[in-house]
């Protein structure tokens, strides 16, 4: 008796780790970790609307912080080099490589936020099969948005190493919007680091471009009200955008994953002020014109999103 | 020799051993141009200012600074070469700065036939700022990818 008690307490926890399905939050949180913990080299085919390109990464982390190396193989030879939040764009243009000193981006696979808390307010996750995804087995998870002001996402995670192996951004009728996939992905074993420079090429002008923006202080004249739900603002700097000859404001909201940027700019006499919305893949665009000033809102949201941003500006009297 | 005047720079080589590769820097051409575009990659790769006003002061600093190889018969010579290279360096900073110069003064123009009445946004995408937007908004792949302006 006493036996076959210990046999069956030995056994029920087993039997309920096999019963119970995976938390889908959990394959997500050890997703986002994977991305700049491991080391691992690929090809991803990047697809949005009418675009498809194909772009070679290569990530190491080996303790001594993260690198990565990103080529565009298709098209303009564009590339990236990271080293921790440090980002590097190489992009040539007729006889000059322009260089870009950026923040660090979310780039796939590294697509989902470290705190994955951040999102669970705005969006149900929901676990799905297995499907087989550059010769690898991927957990499928759903993450549906709990309103309309977001898209909806789905992922398939390496069921071994956790690391995304497929992205899909998916508008309200669930057509595709946004696509990331690893045709080939491997684990980086050795730690040899001769692969982290940009192919430099000889006949060209390097340039490095002037930071274009600066943080700035809160406006004075106008304020952001109420947000959409979910939404909080992560930034608010002054640039420069081309063409135009004083600074803009540009002030980025994100829900944790999906993020919006809105302008505000004095209306310069002689500019042709803009108005309406329209919508460009999963870009959508928001114009308005209040007390003199410009309102220009852009986000990869539904188009509720950016004329809810754009109507919240209010301006003091 | 490129791969070389890379491995110089990245301290791969000892300078001691090196001094064929400045013997061919100091005399010009490919190599000086390669030696700088390296440098110029180096130092956005490590995060240092460059382009600053004092770009060009800092810059015929740290010329100054690097060991040269000395020959007291060639000592005139080389101090001519050496003010050639810093007026080469000079030539390429006023050269990019005139690019910018250009291309802005055509930006403003295509600004300036605008008139003041509204204009639908459908009409015209305003591309300048959806490129502004990509390159900020830490969720965006696209802009490594398939930035707006680049759009083939």
């Amino acid at each position: 008796m006493k036996r076959f008690l210990l046999a069956c307490l030995l056994a029920a926890p087993i039997a309920t780790v096999n019963a119970e399905p995976e938390d889908p939050w959990l394959v997500l949180q050890k997703a986002a970790q994977a991305a700049h913990d491991l080391s691992y080299k690929g090809v991803f085919v990047y697809q949005s609307g009418e675009n498809v390109k194909s772009v070679q990464v290569t990530h190491m982390n080996y303790g001594q912080g993260e690198y990565a190396r990103v080529v565009v193989l298709d098209g303009t030879p564009r590339e990236m080099l990271s080293q921790g939040s440090d980002v590097v764009i190489f992009s040539p243009k007729n006889e000059k490589v322009i260089m870009e000193k950026r923040r660090a981006h979310n780039l796939f696979p590294a697509v989902l936020p470290n705190t994955i808390e951040n999102i669970k307010v705005s969006y149900k996750a929901r676990i799905g099969g297995v499907e087989r995804v550059a010769g690898r087995d991927g957990r499928v998870v759903f993450l549906d948005p709990k309103d309309r002001l977001r898209y909806a996402y789905k992922f398939w995670a390496d069921r071994e190493y956790g690391l995304l192996l497929k992205s899909l951004m998916l508008n309200e009728q669930n057509q595709m919007l946004e696509q990331m996939t690893f045709s080939q992905v491997d684990m980086i074993e050795n730690q040899d680091m001769d692969w982290f420079h940009p192919n430099v090429d000889h006949g060209k002008n390097y340039i490095l471009e002037e930071a274009i923006a600066q943080p700035a202080q809160e406006a004075s004249e106008w304020t952001v009200g109420a947000l959409p739900a979910g939404y909080r603002k992560i930034q608010q700097v002054t640039r420069l955008v081309p063409g135009k000859q004083s600074p803009v404001t540009q002030v980025i909201f994100t829900d944790g994953l999906a993020s919006v940027s809105l302008f505000i700019e004095p209306l310069v006499k002689g500019t042709r002020p803009r108005i309406g919305q329209t919508a460009k893949g999963a870009t959508n665009f928001y114009a308005n014109v209040t007390n003199g000033y410009q309102i220009l809102v852009v986000g990869e949201v539904p188009s509720t999103t950016v004329a809810q941003i754009g109507s919240a500006v209010s301006f003091k009297k | 020799m490129k791969s070389q005047i890379s491995a110089l720079i990245d301290a791969d080589i000892a300078l001691e051993d090196a001094e064929y590769l400045y013997t061919t820097l100091k005399s010009g051409g490919d190599s000086s141009e390669a030696w700088a575009t390296y440098h110029l990659i180096g130092d956005a790769m490590r995060g240092n200012p460059v382009f600053k006003p004092d770009f060009t002061e800092r810059l015929m600093a740290q010329l100054e600074a690097e060991p040269v190889v000395l020959v007291p018969a060639a000592a005139r010579k080389q101090s001519l070469l050496r003010s050639n290279r810093v007026w080469s360096v000079a030539a390429s900073v006023a050269a990019v700065a005139f690019v910018g110069w250009v291309v802005l003064q055509q930006q403003i123009q295509a600004d300036a036939d605008d008139t003041a009445s509204p204009m639908e946004i459908a009409q015209s995408l305003p591309a300048d700022y959806l490129l502004a937007h990509q390159s900020l908004a830490s969720s965006n792949s696209a802009y490594y990818i398939q930035p707006a302006n680049y759009s083939e």
